[in-house]
């Protein structure tokens, strides 16, 4: 049904290669997931199929849509487009025109002829959406409804295959879980051929049948699902699979990859992967190893060694640190209540919590639980409307009461780490300029080399600006920040919910190894439960701004009491069929 | 990198002859002013590229050294307007509430004002002069400064890395200036270039109105408005000095873009 052969995609003005020999096919109704981490070509393979590359990239290759070969002509790769091959997008917020009711704008894919008055309420039935939706414009309707609208659309014209780009990475836990059941439930009603880009390679083994792994613009292995989770051929695809954190179990340590992603052409002449891998031969570096059948049926593997890989140990257990209870917590809140101005419900309704010193505390919950609200008001980013704030026994209520000295106080025992990698440093200073600030401002002296080695930096990046840096490296450095002083607390707001999973593996381990060497306790906001099982001591459940549940980890995620947590454990891709359900 | 383009080049050879111009007056045209009333008027002949004004001087002597009025006061105008703009846009982006609402009605206040009439009667009223008519202007461009700036501020304030630096306890100064300020200078730099332009401008006009040099005094402005009573005789002695203001103008807003450009590309990834 599709067939993309040698694809490789090129830019010209700076000869940069993008993607190289990328090739894969998807028979009529099979459902096939490309993944890989950010940088991998996985989107741009998606984009070059439907001949939407961004302005200034050049295809080459052979790419077939039903046996028609498409990618020389462009008025046959615009004719398929919608009709034949239909994309759905990643940002539910972005994909629909915001001044358009969501039914014209399903209505715009109908083919001629089609009468909108019933295809449209069909459509939104197929999706799982009351009629009255088509009505309404997309900001009246919530992320997960957005999507299913896109959905909608994206199946008006009928379309024999679905492109799906990291369809619900934008959406929360639960509501990923139905999203996904419902593609796959149309997917499989329809009897539609299903392409399906992710970087989460337990999601693509429940949805797909089949899995195509990219590393640095190259096809690193493809198989079967079933087959490639019990076992692969390739180091990179096991590498990414064990550093996606399992949520049913703490391990000692997430097996960790160092590194991170390189571009296509630092590698180009050797196996991309190679820098990385542990398993490396003299041979991998001598030149690109061609993809080649490895193993069971349909399996392709473009590793050396693909018929020898040494079996990997399974990763041994750990245990959750005994309870602390220690006489003086680091952080108590009490009956803490925030109502944003304008809106109807409270961001927090009254929660209470502590966290003792060294103890890491996980916060869980979906957008618009309060999680945010609640870790910006304890380190006075925001301030509450009621309740109160203890940090290390001070009270810390309102920092805008609070005399300079105490505020210097609180802002040295609660530091805070934030989630966007990208716009967590300022971009006009170099890293060592803003390290040496921190450490002045903390009262320590200026040894910018030892922090950045505390936190597993090369001292020679502090004389480059955050641009030159990696998502990892430069959450390291908001890491480096905030522990300049050491303080008690280290609130942290989804630290490693936008960085790419082998990243996330050592950012974790770097946070449980400062938690060790400097025992710092922790208040982890996140809504990953499973990353919440590799790191955290203590649980509390956030939804609507109220806490549901709270506890040690392993009892509340081993035997989950409230309805809520028991769903959020279920939305957690288990890399098996049975899910999404 | 890209290219530099050619306009570029031509705007910043533009520049440096004018710069160059502006510095060594004196040494480059020592007699620029010395009257020579049996010559007169003439047209462009042997000895003088651009002829003469109705008091026998050298036009082209007369450009060069008109580069020396009204470039630098064009200059202090914007830098100026620039230095007060960013300190009041960066405090009122930065600390918002009354701090904002004063400042923006202010600029507000200020922009409903027409500038150059302001110029005009107040320079009119307290006797002209060249300071006085740059102190008015500096008052009259600040609020463009002011607006754009704050606005900039306000994209910048609720960024993470400048609530770690609140979290870091540093002070407001430093975060404003330090850390908002490098962020946001391509665009405070591009505004600064565009009222240097504009003051250009302004001043040529002040003087061109009698309103800013004092009479005899070699300024572009000013020998325009000398000689514009004897276009047919010689009509270099007006077109030359209007060329200069336009030329300059046009290479001072090429070259801002271009600045704007290159400092905004500073701080992303090459």
């Amino acid at each position: 049904m599709l067939r993309v052969e040698g694809l490789s995609v090129r830019q010209p003005a700076t000869g940069r290669t993008l993607l190289s020999e990328v090739s894969f096919d998807v028979a009529p109704g099979e459902s096939v997931a490309i993944v890989g981490e950010s940088g991998s070509g996985k989107s741009l393979t998606a984009r070059a199929v439907l001949g939407l590359l961004p302005a200034g990239l050049a295809a080459s290759g052979l790419v077939e849509v039903g046996g028609r070969r498409v990618d020389d002509d462009p008025r046959a790769q615009r004719r398929q487009r919608g009709s034949t091959v239909s994309l759905l997008m990643q940002d539910p917020f972005t994909l629909l025109n915001p001044l358009r009711k969501a039914g014209k704008q399903i209505a715009d894919g109908l083919p001629r002829g089609a009468d909108p008055k019933t295809e449209v309420p069909r459509l939104l039935a197929e999706v799982g959406l009351p009629a009255d939706v088509a009505g309404r414009y997309p900001f009246q309707l919530s992320g997960g409804m957005r999507q299913r609208v896109g959905l909608a659309a994206a199946l008006a014209a009928a379309p024999r295959v679905l492109l799906a780009d990291e369809p619900t990475t934008a959406l929360d836990a639960t509501t990923q879980r139905e999203v996904l059941a419902l593609i796959r439930r149309v997917q499989r009603e329809r009897d539609m051929t299903f392409l399906l880009i992710t970087h989460d390679l337990r999601l693509a083994f429940s949805m797909c049948d089949r899995v195509v792994v990219m590393y640095a613009g190259r096809v690193m292995e493809v198989g079967r699902a079933a087959d490639l989770r019990r076992e692969q051929r390739h180091p990179y695809t096991r590498a990414l699979l064990a550093a996606e954190p399992p949520a049913d179990r703490r391990l000692a340590a997430i097996p960790a990859v160092p590194g991170s992603v390189p571009a296509h052409d630092a590698v180009a002449g050797q196996c991309a992967f190679t820098d990385r891998c542990s398993l490396a031969l003299a041979e991998c570096r001598a030149s690109v190893p061609p993809l080649r059948p490895a193993g069971d049926a349909g399996r392709l593997s473009a590793c050396v060694r693909a018929g020898d890989l040494p079996a990997a140990p399974a990763p041994p257990l750990g245990v959750a640190a005994p309870v602390r209870t220690a006489s003086e917590p680091v952080l108590d809140l009490r009956g803490l209540r925030k109502t944003f101005p304008g809106s109807a419900r409270p961001a927090l309704a009254g929660v209470s919590l502590t966290v003792a010193p060294g103890e890491i505390v996980a916060v869980v919950g979906e957008s618009g639980s309060g999680k945010t609200t609640l870790a910006r008001c304890v380190t006075g980013l925001e301030r509450p409307d009621a309740g109160t704030i203890l940090l290390g026994g001070r009270d810390c209520s309102d920092y805008a009461r609070m005399s300079r000295e105490a505020v210097r106080q609180a802002r040295r025992t609660a530091q805070m780490i934030f989630q966007d990698p990208y716009s967590t440093l300022n971009p006009a200073r170099t890293v060592g300029a803003t390290l040496k600030e921190a450490l002045v401002a903390d009262g320590r002296p200026a040894d910018v080399a030892a922090l950045m080695e505390l936190v597993g930096l090369d001292p020679a990046l502090a004389a480059l600006r955050p641009a030159n840096l990696s998502g990892g490296e430069r959450q390291r450095v908001a890491i480096a920040r905030a522990v300049a002083g050491e303080p008690a607390l280290l609130v942290c707001d989804e630290p490693v919910s936008a960085l790419d999973v082998s990243v996330q593996a050592q950012v974790l381990g770097l946070l449980a190894g400062l938690r060790e060497r400097l025992s710092t306790g922790m208040l982890f906001i996140t809504h990953d439960l499973a990353v919440v099982r590799q790191l955290a001591d203590r649980l509390y459940v956030l939804k609507a701004g109220e806490c549901v549940e709270s506890g040690p980890v392993d009892r509340v995620l081993d035997e989950p009491a409230h309805p809520y947590t028991r769903d959020l454990l279920a939305s957690v891709p288990d890399g098996t069929s049975r899910w999404p359900g | 990198m890209k290219r530099t383009p050619i306009s570029v080049w031509a705007a910043l050879a533009v520049l440096a002859a004018v710069t160059a111009a502006a510095a060594f007056a004196p040494w480059l045209v020592p007699g620029a002013t010395d009257q020579d009333l049996m010559t007169g008027i003439t047209g462009p002949g042997p000895g003088h590229p651009l002829g003469t004004d109705d008091l026998g001087r050298d036009v082209l002597d007369l450009l060069i050294a008109g580069a020396r009025t009204a470039v630098p006061g064009a200059f202090a105008v914007a830098a100026g307007s620039m230095l007060i703009g960013n300190l009041i846009g960066l405090t009122a982006g930065y600390f918002g509430g009354w701090a904002d609402t004063l400042a923006m009605r202010w600029a507000d206040l200020m922009f409903s004002l027409p500038a150059l009439l302001v110029a005009i009667v107040v320079a009119g009223v307290l006797g002209g002069g060249y300071g006085l008519a740059i102190a008015v202007l500096v008052v009259l461009f600040a609020p463009t400064d002011t607006r754009v700036v704050r606005g900039a501020v306000l994209e910048q304030r609720h960024r993470p890395y400048i609530e770690a630096a609140v979290l870091k306890n540093l002070s407001a100064w430093r975060i404003m200036t330090r850390h908002i300020w490098p962020n946001i200078a391509s665009v405070a730099l591009a505004n600064a270039f565009l009222n240097f332009a504009y003051a250009l401008v302004s001043l040529s006009s002040l003087s061109f109105l009698g309103l800013g040099v004092a009479a005899g005094s070699p300024d572009w402005g000013r020998t325009l408005a000398d000689n514009r009573t004897q276009l047919l005789a010689n009509p270099w002695a007006v077109i030359a000095p209007g060329l200069a203001v336009i030329a300059t103008a046009a290479a001072l807003n090429i070259v801002g873009d271009w600045l704007h450009e290159r400092v905004d590309r500073r701080g992303r990834a090459r």
